[in-house]
């Protein structure tokens, strides 16, 4: 026994390092997919305040191109208010606008911090949108902010269609460059060309069908392979993202719900 | 030891981190840890276990500022775990080394190796945790090289600063 203390003793130093690097690599592989806890993150309070308080300071220095922004908004909106009656239709869907405080787009596994969280009816799994199109899923939620996981993050897939036959594919991330993704599953027999353009397909609860995502840049199609090798140029500009909508659609649960029985 | 100015030093180059170099689009293999320059300045008059557990402290606050737990305390803690060793084979003389990590103590030569070394064993520990698989090992060297050369920069800029 006294020699086991002894050993133990001796080593003492490897044996913190070692459990430590235990506790960090058990971290690591339960927070993989997307940050879990809303408190050791930036959904936390104090860390999201200081990044809100941070953007607040430099958004005055985008007041211009924001504004920009924003006045394209207000007549894509007006054009919408004119065809009011076709969206009375879908009473599902509620927006909530909210403020990206904090956001990184040149890491591989990119997050977006928003400044809207449970108070506000967020939950988990809703989507994000622009007024340029889709931004991402909710997946971390804290109690006045949440974390977003874009689709330039290489977790993400997201169901999509071509906007001219309603032929449906995966958008991927491959984790290089921001203004570009990749679509996924299209198989040889289609005719893909380059200005296509991709939108939301509406499979999935998260977002209704077409909202934009993106417009073809290329296709490839290598000797011998059964599915295509595509590059879409995405519609949001994250490098500039400030304003967004989180999608709320009253049904989610319910949908959610039936896909679980499914299983 | 000055408690006070290794807090201080710590606080300042954090928000640097967090305010200025995590904000920086440089790229997508850019991305400098200049937070290291503490731990590498770090005196070692404390024991082993505990610099790891300093080590640990310093890469959570970092995790959580950018969404990766778990990520860079594994990196801090093997840096912190690596240091005495690496210290030991670059000075024969430890009495030398008795309080300060400095370039007087270390000579210009072993200076840099000292940063260098580790800073590279941190970088690299960085981006193969958060790329999880080596699937993107290209992706992952050239980050490595890029960002270690950035931050030894800085390291090297402040010290000299000190010593003028």
């Amino acid at each position: 026994m006294q020699n086991l203390i002894k050993i133990l003793l001796r080593y003492s130093n490897f044996l913190v390092f070692i459990i430590l690097e235990v506790a960090a690599f058990m971290l690591i592989s339960r927070n993989n997919a997307y940050p879990r806890s809303s408190m050791l993150s930036t959904a936390n309070a104090l860390i999201g305040w200081q990044h809100e308080r941070l953007s607040n300071i430099g958004a005055y220095f985008s007041l211009r191109s924001q504004n920009e922004q924003l006045a394209a908004e207000n007549a894509d909106l007006r054009n919408q208010l004119s065809a009011i009656d076709s969206l009375r239709n879908d009473e599902s869907m509620h927006y909530t606008p909210a403020k990206a405080v904090q956001m990184t787009t040149n890491k591989m596994h990119n997050y977006i911090t928003i400044n809207k969280g449970s108070s506000d009816g967020i939950q988990r799994g809703q989507g994000v949108r622009n007024s340029e199109g889709v931004v991402g899923i909710v997946r971390t939620v804290g109690h006045d902010y949440s974390i977003v996981i874009p689709i330039i993050n290489t977790h993400t897939n997201l169901s999509c269609r071509f906007a001219k036959n309603d032929y449906i594919a995966t958008l991927q991330w491959d984790g290089k460059d921001s203004r570009f993704a990749q679509l996924a599953d299209v198989a040889a027999h289609m005719v893909v060309c380059p200005g296509d353009t991709i939108v939301t397909s509406g499979l999935s609860p998260v977002f209704p069908e077409g909202i934009p995502v993106g417009i073809v840049e290329n296709s490839v199609l290598k000797e011998g392979a059964s599915y295509y090798t595509i590059r879409v140029r995405l519609n949001t500009d994250f490098k500039r993202l400030k304003y967004v909508e989180v999608v709320q659609n009253a049904h989610q649960e319910e949908l959610e719900e039936l896909n679980h029985g499914l299983d | 030891m000055d408690w006070t100015k290794q807090i201080i030093r710590y606080v300042i180059v954090m928000l640097l981190q967090v305010l200025l170099f995590d904000r920086l689009q440089l790229g997508g293999v850019c991305h400098p840890y200049i937070y290291v320059l503490c731990l590498l300045m770090f005196p070692i008059t404390l024991p082993h276990s505990v610099d790891m557990l300093l080590g640990a402290a310093v890469g959570l606050i970092m995790d959580i500022c950018c969404n990766s737990l778990g990520i860079h305390i594994a990196a801090c803690v093997l840096l912190m775990f690596i240091r005495p060793y690496l210290l030991g084979a670059i000075v024969n003389d430890r009495d030398r080394l008795n309080e300060q990590i400095s370039l007087r103590a270390l000579g210009l030569g072993g200076w840099i190796e000292y940063v260098v070394i580790l800073v590279v064993i941190h970088h690299f520990a960085v981006f193969q945790l958060g790329a999880w698989g080596w699937s993107h090992i290209g992706f992952v060297l050239l980050s490595t090289l890029v960002s270690s050369i950035v931050t030894i920069s800085i390291i090297v800029a402040y010290n000299m600063l000190k010593f003028k």
